[in-house]
């Protein structure tokens, strides 16, 4: 049984086992209780680099997987924190029917996107992607529907049920982020590697061709659109409870920027990727920002154009490629030292 | 020689497409490249006009090495492209199609008569846009276009593509007409318009150049044509 | 004719419908509320015309979507104020960039004639290294917020002396980044072995004159600054608005050049760069400007008051410049004519540009082949570069146009932009008639939203009137593009591909 893991089963398995320890392992280098103090600040760190993590791959497997370019992925991320709120808020909903409900928006949101965007192609997909996302953004600033979503202040105040207070019982829910994460992560897995995810690479690759060969590529470019869209509004729905609020920036064009972000610096096309992205993001945010200041993005800003220049793979693909070399070379080192032996 | 091709090989993406292509073209002839779909006739015109630039190898127009320059460098020092599928401009009037290929101003004024009167149909329709223009009409339009500027070398793509017989035999009897000012390099499916036109052929397949020789030998060789090209 | 009706039948139904929408909306109004929404929509479809315009065109010849359109906007409407009401950052920018670019194109085009340099691979690393070392010793310590916060919105004496830098360590900066750009250029040739060969003299010349200017312009800074402010405000504003569609062009010029050509054989990526290049202009934007936004005066030809105003009418207007004119018994702002009359005189000239001109053969031949173009002989990423500092340039305009208008602040051109991505979508990408059917539309369909925001419209059935916010005027937009897309996937005016 053990032989059929592959090394990076065990890799991940391992990431899994540190980033479990990872609380503990920080109130013992830092001395503090476990939920207090660094130790809970960086496991807020963590636990937003995971739901960011979540919200990455989802868009992969619309850019990455299926060769989508969209820039509305804000508006399922968004959506998902706003109905969170408002299922919680104002219906007074217990938080599974709120995350079913998300389930049930986000489908019907992405039906609909879908099948209207879906009619253009390539950069024109963009765009319209685009401008759905922006109409949904104004549409939450929009002061008419004050009631309901707080208009530009945002829904403030969502009623977390205590016992996943991220502010009060801080570690478990960094626990129930990492098994988001988790499960999200094996769910798309499952996706990717079925029939279905091998038809997306198909239309990624040459979708003509893949229409020949008798796919209704439409119907699976939907597909796609749809789990990718429940996937980002689960993700959002997390955030929501994390931040305790949804606001309106969380369908703005920078949120569909930093998906984006992830995606290309993690590496476009692999699950594992973006994951990583999201958390290069948002460490380096935080550091950028205590180094430069308000200017980070600037910086930010010039790091990506350069990765697009000149890593157009990001740091998996680049691995992947480089890696190989890296790895045979270093194999017939050991080849040849052996033989001296 | 006014062009000569010593072993190029080009990709395109992951794809190996020529692998190793040699080929002379005289001055003053006319040389056929024959051989089956898909042996790389076509990428061996784009290699040399630098479209698709050959990976290894060299190309000489009049003895002065030309891969690996941009295509329009390229196609400055005299080489007229007449594409497959002709690739006239449809939105373009006619007129405008042959001046958009002038180098110099006044490159048209001074060709216009002879092309007129090699097609006279091009004269008749030079306000119409060349989208509206039959494949026959196109594939004059086509050739006529490679002959505004002072070019000495043509490369022509599958001329006869999709035409009826007769429309063949215009197109044929305009490029003959052209052999004795200008030297052409012809890729074509169409073994019998190729036998009429040629001096000199060379059979390329699966990326090599296979066979080359006299065309009138060729013509005569039943067992070559029917392994390299299939029923002539 | 037939033929035509029936080709485009969702087009001309999709008109008609249009059509009697308007007419119908437009009849719930008083004839003047009715004709100063249709000319509030024709100055905001110029505006948008103007980015669409560019999109549009850079779209259909190299297929390449633009996202940093808006940027440029933004900076045109930047640089035009600068000029405007505060050219000091200019003047102490404007050579430090020009001593830059003059080397850099000085030892690109010398660079045949010299003796090769030895080294290879390694010289050429060497050069880069020299030229980034150069670059920041030549930017260190430069400080721009001195320049930018003293500065006061029109007309006088500006006490510049503390703010700029001395002339000795200004004249300094120029000739470290003349000897950076040189550095680069220098590179640059090794790097492209048949760039560059026989282009005669034409190259040095130029990149001569840009570190001639440079130099001249170091010394006459407080003289310039103090001649610019001195002018009318009229002739500041037009200067404004070639400075700013220069700038904007010679940006986007340098966009593609630097970024976009690089990637012509990755087209995912190039829109990716576009968007790393909004993050980076915004916070150098804001950087410069900081990032509140400014006021512009709208010149003294468009802002007379008195008695006699508004004029009653366009003639008398020539007249009195009032700063309104009186439509049907209701002021409009003469300023928002001139943005209408902009947008017609560049619809105009850019119809002409490309029916007329070899450039307009070679894009509307390019925007169907750009391959064939370039197979007979003609240098297409040089017509690339050109229609994308042409769109580059439009935009920019459009943005020192609208900077009087809506003012000037970071975020203009995100919302530009996006009003221009449905306006493209909608008039259909590549049709230059598209992109301005469309910039129409989409702005008519602002100002209807913008007056319904104000008074509400009577629907039929419906008792009272009904209001919403301004944000739902601004999403409305949406709705017509995903109306279009329904109908007809491929825009009002786009291509059956």
């Amino acid at each position: 049984m053990i032989r059929k893991i592959p090394p990076a089963g065990w890799a991940g398995a391992a990431l899994v086992a540190g980033l479990c320890l990872f609380p503990f392992a920080m109130a013992l280098i830092t001395g503090q209780p476990v939920g207090e103090g660094a130790p809970k600040f960086w496991q807020g760190m963590l636990i937003q680099v995971f739901i960011l993590a979540v919200y990455a791959m989802s868009y992969d497997l619309l850019m990455g997987y299926t060769g989508i370019l969209s820039f509305g992925h804000a508006l399922f991320f968004g959506t998902g924190s706003y109905v969170l709120g408002m299922m919680l808020k104002h219906a007074g909903w217990p938080l599974w029917q709120a995350a079913l409900m998300i389930v049930v928006v986000a489908v019907a949101q992405s039906l609909i996107v879908g099948v209207l965007s879906l009619r253009v192609s390539g950069v024109y997909l963009t765009m319209v992607t685009l401008a759905f996302a922006q109409m949904f953004f104004i549409l939450a600033e929009a002061t008419d529907f004050r009631e309901w979503t707080g208009a530009e202040d945002g829904l403030q105040g969502i009623p977390i049920p205590s016992w996943i207070s991220p502010t009060d019982q801080r570690l478990r829910f960094y626990f129930v982020a990492l098994g988001f994460a988790l499960v999200m992560y094996l769910l798309a897995r499952r996706v990717v590697s079925s029939p279905t995810g091998a038809v997306m690479v198909a239309i990624r690759e040459n979708e003509p061709r893949a229409r020949m060969l008798g796919y209704n590529t439409f119907v699976y470019k939907l597909i796609a659109i749809t789990i990718s869209g429940v996937m980002a509004a689960l993700a959002g729905g997390m955030n929501a409870i994390w931040n305790l609020n949804a606001n309106t920036a969380m369908l703005g064009v920078g949120t569909t920027i930093n998906a984006l972000l992830m995606t290309i610096i993690g590496g476009a096309g692999s699950l594992v990727g973006p994951m990583l992205g999201a958390g290069v993001l948002q460490l380096l945010g935080y550091w950028l920002n205590a180094a430069f200041g308000p200017r980070w993005p600037l910086i930010f800003g010039v790091v990506y154009i350069l990765i697009v220049l000149f890593f157009p793979y990001g740091l998996v693909g680049t691995w992947r490629l480089r890696g190989a070399g890296l790895l045979a070379l270093w194999r017939r080192r050991l080849g040849e030292a052996r033989q001296q032996v | 020689m006014l062009l000569s091709v010593e072993s190029i090989q080009t990709f395109i993406g992951q794809f190996h497409i020529l692998e190793g292509i040699s080929l002379e073209v005289p001055s003053g002839s006319i040389t056929a490249l024959l051989g089956r779909n898909g042996a790389g006739k076509t990428t061996t015109l784009r290699s040399i006009i630098g479209l698709n630039p050959p990976r290894t190898g060299r190309v000489l127009f009049d003895g002065q090495e030309i891969q690996g320059r941009p295509a329009y460098e390229i196609a400055a020092l005299g080489i007229g492209y007449v594409p497959e599928h002709r690739a006239i401009f449809r939105d373009l009037s006619v007129e405008e199609n042959l001046r958009i290929a002038e180098r110099r101003k006044g490159d048209l004024a001074g060709k216009i008569d002879f092309i007129y009167e090699l097609f006279p149909d091009l004269k008749r329709l030079a306000k119409h846009p060349g989208g509206k223009l039959s494949g026959g009409q196109q594939q004059m339009l086509a050739i006529a276009r490679a002959l505004v500027p002072d070019n000495r070398l043509l490369l022509v793509d599958e001329p006869s593509e999709g035409l009826a017989p007769i429309v063949v035999e215009q197109i044929v009897a305009s490029l003959r007409r052209l052999s004795d000012q200008i030297t052409v390099l012809l890729v074509e499916q169409n073994f019998h318009m190729a036998a009429q036109l040629a001096d000199r052929y060379y059979i390329v397949d699966d990326g090599h150049t296979a066979h080359s020789g006299k065309m009138a030998d060729l013509a005569g060789d039943q067992a070559l044509i029917t392994r390299y090209l299939g029923a002539a | 004719m037939t033929n035509f009706l029936k080709q485009n039948r969702p087009l001309i139904i999709g008109s008609l419908a249009a059509v009697a929408a308007m007419a119908w909306a437009l009849s719930q109004y008083e004839p003047k509320v009715a004709a100063s929404i249709l000319l509030s929509g024709l100055t905001l479809g110029a505006l948008y015309f103007l980015v669409t315009s560019g999109l549009s065109l850079i779209f259909g010849l190299m297929d390449v979507l633009n996202f940093a359109h808006g940027l440029l906007f933004m900076v045109g409407a930047y640089m035009g104020y600068t000029l405007y009401a505060n050219p000091r950052i200019l003047l102490n920018t404007l050579p430090l960039l020009l001593a830059l670019a003059g080397g850099a194109i000085l030892a690109r085009r010398a660079a045949p004639m010299l003796p090769k340099i030895p080294g290879g691979q390694a010289a050429r690393w060497g050069l880069w290294a020299l030229a980034v070392a150069l670059l920041l010793l030549g930017s260190w310590g430069f400080d721009l917020a001195p320049l930018a916060s003293t500065g006061i919105s029109a007309g006088g004496d500006v006490p510049t002396a503390e703010a700029q830098e001395a002339l000795g360590l200004f004249v300094g900066r120029l000739l470290a980044l003349a000897a950076s750009g040189i550095a680069g250029g220098l590179a640059l040739a090794l790097g492209q072995p048949f760039a560059g060969r026989s282009r005669g003299p034409r190259g040095l010349v130029l990149g001569a004159g840009l570190l001639a200017l440079a130099l001249l312009i170091a010394p006459a800074r407080t003289l310039g600054e103090g001649a610019i402010l001195g002018l009318s405000s009229n002739l500041r504003f037009l200067i404004a608005l070639v400075v700013g569609a220069g700038s904007g062009a010679a940006l986007g010029g340098l966009i593609e050049w630097s970024l976009i050509r690089p990637l012509y054989s990755r087209p995912i990526y190039q829109v990716l760069v576009t968007l790393g290049l909004v993050l980076v202009g915004t916070e150098l934007v804001k950087g410069v400007w900081g990032p509140t936004g400014y006021y512009m005066d709208t010149p003294d030809f468009f802002s007379q008051r008195g008695e006699a105003c508004p004029s009653p009418n366009l003639v008398a207007w020539l007249g009195d410049h009032c700063a309104s004119i009186d439509v049907l018994g209701r002021p409009f702002p003469s300023y928002r004519i001139f943005i209408i009359a902009l947008g017609l005189i560049m619809f105009a000239a850019i119809a002409v540009l490309l029916r007329r001109s070899r450039l307009g053969m070679i894009i509307r031949a390019g925007v169907q082949d750009a391959e064939m173009v370039q197979a007979l002989g003609i240098n297409v990423r040089r017509v690339f570069t050109m229609v994308f500092a042409l769109g580059a340039g439009l935009a920019a305009l459009g943005g020192v146009a609208a900077a009087p208008f809506i003012g000037v602040n970071p975020g203009i051109g995100q919302e530009f932009q996006l009003q221009a991505f449905i306006a493209v979508v909608i008039g259909g990408m590549g049709s230059y008639g598209g992109a301005a059917a469309g910039a129409l539309l989409v702005g008519l369909a602002r100002a209807f939203g913008d007056q319904i925001v104000l008074s509400g419209i009577q629907l039929p059935f419906m008792a009272e009137a009904v209001k919403f916010s301004p944000s739902i005027a601004r999403a409305s937009t949406v709705l017509i593009m995903a109306l279009v897309l329904l109908i007809r996937p491929t825009g009002l005016f786009g291509k059956k591909d």
